[in-house]
């Protein structure tokens, strides 16, 4: 029991790990913040958050839509601010192909049905 | 007594032609649902007025008569009717598959169809629609069980158990599936408890008469034969039902007449001459109980099976029509919002509904399913007993 | 009712580096509200008093226009007359006694013991606990239940797909919606949009529990009424002057 769970954990990472530490597009501001190093700050665990992130999406959309408790911490608003890109001074929908999420999503064969409803491009007069 | 069931031939160009027919109208359906998922309920004729239509008419409708065609098997296990005991298995079948159908109509009719999981799994124990899943996908088990139970020589001894088990369990699927619209306090058109009985009621008059055409084709087809013993029965049960379901309609309307709140909703019924009165009249009154009733008591036609098919055809068809001016009808009519006031503008008047071929299509693929689920099952396992001639099914009889 | 909120509270912990993601995020949001992490509670209700005498025909059509700008709808393009969403409209009565006409908004009315509530399968439609009833899009399937159930007419659905939302008003194609009582402003401590559009006393919006509040005060002076009282709902909109 306990190999498979190590095995498994193990076959759960490196399928994080495998498409390497370089994501094609990372959005314009969140590629800013890298530079100047600060990404840390936001995402102290790459691995976490690749791994977590729709538990902490999953987490504080319950305790925002049913509880008002309004944070920008996991909210899916600073997602996209930060990790949307630019073309021609107009914002690309975040999951267009090759834009932040859908590459991964993409590639990992899962549906991304986020922007069903929620706006995909960073606030208007931004 | 010795019934021997077997398996029908299904070899025969008439039931290649029946089940490709049948397919070409559920993918039909499965085109339509794709063609109303990707574009959105703006292709179909529903509004935010008119939230249920054609899907759920047929959807409702189906469910109700899936509980229904258990009728037969209840009575031989339930009442001990030795009589009916050779038809049971095939009343499980014709009811499970009744109920596929109609769910399959009530699902893909879902603004987001891709979470059913989440309809599954996210229970409000308040709500009585929960409840309802709960109902269905719990029918789905003990029929199954039944048949099973029905069809293993050793399990029968407890195919009674069982079977009584169905029998309450589908009663209170119906009350549950007439309690939908029974418990909506803002809508008087539905709001009456009596919705529930009425439901259970029409709910065996529609399972009757699916039966009932099934079992004369699947004889007539199988070239096996069928006495007149069970279908003299069977045509007398009919009509006690369809009466039974006539009666309601009475007393449910002239209950709501004397309540003088929902006075002019019963008149876009039965006066105003909306597509409303027609439908109810012609249809559901005339069409689907009157003639009915004389086609199964008049003494000219009274043992021709044809005509006792014609009357179930006519069932059919007049409780799609009643399921339409309940469910459309009841909902065409403006909410009273204001009690002793007229509104002006921004609200009211009866809305117009015009069902778009997607919607249709959709409903009827839930009817294609029940029926070619019923035609490959019977041909694949012992459903149907070899011979139903007056000797078998009922050796005292006397000719 | 409530959802489970206890799987792992990753927010209790990292409610200090919120602080330092707010500095850093600042210069692309530059909202300067406060974080709010608190849970709403049950001591407030939120609740709006409508004086239909104070209201002139184009107040009620300000605050329709001011609900479409703040939430986004309305600009629908495929979808016709009734399948058009509509969260709060115009309604003109007349009373059929004595011929007197009123003309008011009516919008969801925040029920406290809402019949969309009750019948929504999936608990998609919930009331939070200060009194706000929203529809959790996440979990809607699309039945259509509710619509059916509420007496207002209330909730429309989404009959096409959307794009272009507003950032903080989700919607989509095959999900019910309805008058938010624009809980995102309210949360900021602002009011609901349609309240702002009138500079008249017409509409008074306000915590109901609150005996100072200007809502609760006005409500002890004068005579208001519910829509439907008989249904026994106790809604949070109230009018008063029909
Ligand atoms: S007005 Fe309608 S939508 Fe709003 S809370 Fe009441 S029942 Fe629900
Ligand atoms: S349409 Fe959505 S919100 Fe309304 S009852 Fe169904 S699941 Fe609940």
């Amino acid at each position: 029991m306990r190999h498979l769970l190590i095995i498994f954990l193990a076959l759960a990472f490196t399928s994080v790990f495998a498409h390497a530490d370089k994501h094609v597009n990372l959005g314009d501001r969140a590629t800013e913040l890298k530079d100047e190093g600060k990404s840390r700050d936001i995402h102290p665990s790459l691995a976490e958050i690749r791994k977590m992130h729709p538990e902490f999406l999953l987490h504080k959309r319950d305790k925002t839509l049913r509880q008002g408790v309004r944070t920008q911490r996991d909210s899916l608003k600073e997602c996209v601010n930060c990790h949307s890109s630019t073309k021609n001074d107009e914002y690309v929908p975040i999951n267009a192909p090759d834009q932040f999420c859908s590459t991964c999503h993409q590639k990992v064969g899962t549906s991304l049905d986020c922007f069903s409803c929620h706006r995909t491009t960073p606030k208007e007069g931004l | 007594m010795n019934i021997r069931y077997q398996q029908i031939e299904g070899r025969s160009l008439g039931f290649y032609a029946l089940v490709a027919g049948l397919g070409v109208l559920i993918l039909t359906a499965l085109g339509s649902v794709y063609f109303m998922e990707h574009h959105g309920h703006y292709v179909t004729g529903m509004n935010n007025r008119i939230v249920w239509g054609i899907p759920h008419v047929f959807a409702l409708f189906l469910i109700i008569a899936a509980s229904g065609a258990l009728n037969v098997a209840s009575i031989a296990s339930v009442f001990q009717n030795k009589l009916y005991k050779p038809l049971s298995r095939l009343s499980g079948l014709v009811s499970l598959a009744l109920l596929a159908g109609g769910l399959m109509v009530l699902v893909l009719d879902l603004g987001r169809p891709d979470r059913l999981i989440v309809a599954m799994t996210e229970y409000n124990f308040k709500s009585i629609f929960a409840w309802n899943i709960i109902l269905y996908n719990g029918f789905f088990v003990i029929v199954a069980v039944y048949l099973w139970m029905m069809f293993e020589r050793r399990m029968n001894k407890f195919s009674r158990k069982i079977g009584i088990a169905a029998f309450i369990w589908r009663l209170v699927l119906t009350t549950g599936t007439g309690s939908i619209f029974g418990l909506l306090v803002a809508r008087h058109t539905y709001d009456a408890m009596i919705m529930a009985p009425k439901f259970i009621v029409m709910s065996f008059s529609f399972g009757l008469a699916f039966f009932i055409l099934i079992l004369i084709a699947s004889y007539k087809w199988g070239d096996r034969p069928l006495g007149d013993v069970i279908l003299n029965r069977l045509r007398n049960l009919l009509g006690v039902f369809v009466a039974a379901v006539l009666y309601f309609v009475i007393v449910f309307h002239i209950g709501n007449i004397y309540l003088a709140e929902n006075n002019n909703v019963e008149m876009i019924l039965f006066a105003n001459g909306s597509i409303y009165t027609n439908l109810f009249w012609y249809g559901q009154i005339i069409l689907g109980s009157i003639v009915p009733l004389v086609l199964i008591y008049h003494p000219a036609v009274k043992g021709n099976r044809s005509v006792l098919g014609l009357a179930s055809i006519l069932v059919i068809i007049g409780g799609i029509v009643q399921m339409y001016v309940l469910i459309v009808g009841g909902q065409a009519y403006p909410l009273e919002m204001f009690p002793g006031k007229d509104i002006l503008e921004g609200y009211g008047g009866i809305v117009a509904y015009t069902p778009s071929f997607p919607e249709i299509a959709l409903g009827v693929g839930g009817l294609a399913l029940a029926l070619v689920v019923v035609t490959l099952l019977v041909k694949f396992l012992p459903f149907l007993p070899e011979s139903l001639a007056d000797k078998v099914a009922d050796p005292h009889h006397k000719i | 009712m409530n959802k489970e909120l206890n799987r792992r509270d990753f927010l209790k912990n990292t409610t200090a580096v919120t602080a330092g993601v707010a500095t850093i995020a600042s210069g692309i949001t530059l909202t300067t509200f406060a974080a709010n992490d608190n849970p709403v509670t049950n001591e407030k209700r939120w609740g709006m008093l409508v004086d239909t005498n104070k209201l002139t025909e184009s107040n009620i059509n300000d605050m329709v226009n001011a609900c479409q700008e703040e939430n986004g709808w309305g600009s629908e393009i495929h979808s016709t007359g009734h399948q058009k969403p509509s969260w709060i409209k115009k309604i003109k009565v007349k009373d059929k006694v004595t011929g007197k006409i009123d003309m008011l908004p009516m919008m969801c009315q925040h029920c406290e013991h809402p019949p969309c509530v009750d019948v929504c399968p999936t608990n998609a439609s919930m009331k939070r606990e200060d009194g706000i009833v929203l529809v959790d899009k996440h979990l809607c399937i699309g039945c259509r239940y509710c619509m059916m159930a509420c007496p207002y007419d209330a909730r429309s659905f989404v009959h096409e797909d959307l794009s272009n939302q507003k950032e903080h008003m989700p919607r989509g194609k095959g999900t019910v919606e309805s008058c938010t009582m624009c809980v995102h402003r309210v949360d900021k401590g602002e009011m609901p949009a349609c309240a702002e559009a009138v500079s008249s006393n017409g509409v008074i919006f306000g915590d109901l529990y609150d005996a100072n509040s200007k809502i609760n005060q006005t409500l002890k002076k004068i005579q208001s009424t519910q829509i439907r009282t008989d249904l026994n709902l106790n809604t949070g909109v109230r009018y008063s002057g029909i």
